[in-house]
């Protein structure tokens, strides 16, 4: 198995680097299955980052790869500026991670597990494993061992194993699972402290509706590739607009539009007329509509935009691909 | 969850990132604080401590009070519990094969359990070199097996000298142990009849006929010269003087306790044995990456294959016979203990040299822990 190989040795200029992650044909193969395919990606520091992808798509592996978890097959990559593996220890220093089900040496107690973790970093971890378990409201089931501990004790624990090396960078995987409502929102309004410190948190997750709130730009791969990625508000900027319409004749009131070249696509549902503009279509055809609507004696009781969401945008663009193969 | 102050500062500058790795992450030398935190993840094993204790202090501590009871309750029955020939069985027996096993035990805990408890991940996105990371599991479970091994000894040590028979049977016959041989000369100069009527001579030169207890007359050596009750006292003492002599060889290697000697070469030799089992049982395990069938075949390898291969005649094999490390270190076994694989001492070992036998138990060392190594820095986490 070949390692990814790395360009040059990184310089002051390269740990400043904007990027906290950044890879170019990061390629990760299992025999035949490539479940990293030419990866290009690119994180910016201080911001919340949603990596989302199907079950299968390859998020997990990407993560273990650049966390140095396996080897991949080609490409480069850097965390925070510093190529990995080449100086994995460096880059990792101020990285904090979880991968998979956070799971722990089930005899040893919550504090014991991350005394065994900040023994492997530096010496100034030790003093943080207090604040960390009271940052993630562990401080009163940490002499417990671990045994005892819920999915999501063990979750807030993951959290507080990433916070001992004062991270810069925090890669998530699917941090929400097991974590009731209350623990999601904690879970949110954590991340999003950490974000305001400055930090940059890499959050993989299916759970898109968390990913919208929580997140600043996204990513979304599938099978293996990152099909978009960018901002979110940007990202969904680009998807069409459905527009509701609620009237007095919703049969009459499609076949108005339809005579109206705008290419929408329409659709007479219990809640009336849902219209499905194209993306980037300009605000004029909305009003362009409620005229044609007016004109023709149609009551018009609601016309109401409705701003795509990010599960919906999700679903287009993962089912778009799916239906182009 | 709360905001805690100490984390709340912003994180350090790209230089500041520099500087963290000024901390040796890099390097395959583990820190103390990573041998602590692993030992006591071993120690905290409250399973595997007991089993660990049960047998190196247990079993032996058990088998030694039940002679102390016996011998006390009924003295005349049951000879005292300690003493040479019980230290060397318990050795040889005990010590020796159970020290190896629960040692492998450990190690093959030691070099699983990050793997099967998923804190493998967990470790290495700490950037710590994974050499380190395998590096620092071998001083903390030395920590913990051999100050175990050396109590059980020390406990059998203790009994073995402070509960000798305070005399010797020698040839059935209570002899003053520790005699020089000029001292069991001058004994058998005065013990005439127990000499010749229980020390068999060899050579043909003997002339020595006595009336031995059980009343018949015993001719030793040859024909009688004389008639029964009638023994030249001068002749029967120079004669009895020379069969001690005979004996003397025989006679030194009995003791009524362990000599210091024998037990500090028995102590290194047991903690050796321990040492081994543990390097590769972690090598091992850390390999296969799992615990019970690494035991499982080191089990195998001490109950079963090295017996076989210590005593087997393999043509063409012999040398790959030797190569087993059981074979060296029972090669490194001290004189005076019987052989530790079972048999007569020296009787059908394949013959191996010392510095074969220290050169096979390094490379064990060295192969085992390259090998775990390896495959801790190449397996995916």
């Amino acid at each position: 198995m070949s390692t990814a190989t790395i360009p040059q040795i990184p310089d002051e200029h390269d740990a400043q680097s904007r990027w906290a992650v950044e890879t170019h044909g990061l390629t990760k193969r299992f025999g035949d299955n490539v479940a990293v395919n030419g990866v290009e990606l690119l994180v910016p520091r201080g911001c919340a980052f949603g990596y989302l992808g199907p079950n299968g798509a390859g998020k997990t592996t990407l993560i273990r790869v650049l966390l140095g978890l396996t080897h991949a097959d080609g490409g480069t990559m850097s965390l925070l500026g510093h190529p990995v593996p080449k100086h994995r220890d460096v880059a990792l220093a101020r990285v904090g991670a979880i991968v998979d089900e956070p799971r722990f040496h089930a005899h040893l107690t919550g504090r014991q597990n991350l005394q065994i973790l900040a023994a492997a970093r530096e010496p100034a971890a030790r003093d943080r494993i207090a604040p960390s378990l009271e940052r993630v409201g562990m401080s009163h089931r940490a002499d417990d061992r671990v045994s005892k501990y819920s999915m999501g004790m063990r979750q807030r624990l993951g959290v507080a194993a990433c916070l001992l090396g004062d991270p810069q960078l925090l890669i998530l995987d699917e941090p929400m699972n097991g974590l009731d409502p209350a623990g999601m929102r904690e879970m949110r309004d954590m991340i999003l402290s950490l974000v305001a410190e400055g930090r940059t948190v890499v959050l993989s997750s299916h759970l898109l509706d968390e990913v919208e709130r929580t997140c600043d730009a996204v990513a979304i791969v599938d099978q293996g590739r990152i099909i978009r990625q960018g901002p979110i508000a940007e990202l969904l900027a680009g998807a069409s607009v459905v527009v509701q319409v609620e009237c007095s004749d919703p049969h009459r009131a499609c076949a108005l539009i339809e005579r109206v070249a705008i290419g929408a696509h329409l659709d007479v549902g219990t809640e009336g007329l849902a219209i499905t503009l194209p993306s980037g279509t300009a605000r004029d055809v909305i009003a362009e509509i409620a005229r044609v609507l007016v004109e023709g004696g149609i009551s018009v009781y609601r016309l109401q935009p409705i701003q795509t969401s990010l599960e919906s945008w999700f679903l287009q663009v993962t089912s778009r691909l799916g239906a182009s193969e | 969850m709360t905001t805690a102050p100490d984390l709340t500062t912003p994180p350090p500058s790209g230089a500041a990132l520099v500087d963290g790795a000024g901390d040796g992450r890099g390097s395959w030398m583990p820190t103390l604080p990573m041998i602590a935190t692993r030992f006591m993840e071993l120690r905290k094993r409250r399973g595997l401590m007991i089993a660990l204790v049960g047998v190196t202090i247990g079993i032996p501590t058990l088998f030694l009070v039940i002679r102390l009871l016996l011998h006390a309750f009924a003295p005349n029955t049951y000879g005292p519990a300690g003493g040479y020939d019980i230290f060397t069985a318990l050795v040889a027996g005990v010590l020796y094969v159970f020290g190896f096993i629960v040692a492998a035990t450990l190690g093959c805990t030691a070099g699983s359990v990050d793997l099967t408890d998923g804190m493998f991940r967990h470790l290495v996105v700490t950037g710590r070199s994974r050499l380190a990371l395998y590096l620092a599991r071998i001083p903390a479970g030395l920590a913990i097996i051999v100050p175990l091994v050396a109590i059980g000894f020390t406990i059998v040590c203790g009994v073995c000298a402070f509960a000798a028979p305070t005399t010797l049977t020698y040839q059935g016959v209570k002899v003053p142990a520790g005699l020089s041989r000029t001292g069991l000369e001058h004994w058998a100069a005065d013990h005439v009849e127990a000499v010749v009527c229980n020390f068999p001579p060899t050579g043909p030169n003997f002339q020595v006929t006595v009336v031995c207890p059980n009343g018949g007359p015993v001719i030793n050596g040859g024909p009688a010269s004389g008639t029964p009750g009638q023994v030249p006292p001068r002749s029967n003492k120079a004669q009895a003087v020379q069969i001690a002599d005979q004996y003397y060889s025989d006679y030194s290697t009995h003791f009524l306790s362990p000599p210091t000697s024998l037990m500090v070469e028995a102590g290194l030799w047991i903690e050796l044995e321990a040492v081994v089992g543990f390097i590769v049982g972690l090598g091992l395990a850390s390999l296969l990456g799992q615990r019970t069938i690494a035991v499982v075949m080191m089990i195998v390898l001490e109950i079963i294959l090295t017996p076989i291969f210590a005593r087997a005649r393999i043509p063409h094999f012999s040398n790959l016979q030797r190569a087993v490390v059981g074979l060296a270190t029972a090669h490194l076994e001290p004189k005076a203990l019987p052989l530790a694989i079972g048999g007569a001492r020296g009787v059908d070992l394949l013959p191996e040299s010392t510095t074969v036998a220290v050169c096979v138990i390094v490379a064990w060392l060295v192969g085992w822990t390259v090998v775990g190594a390896w495959r801790m820095m190449n397996r995916d986490a």
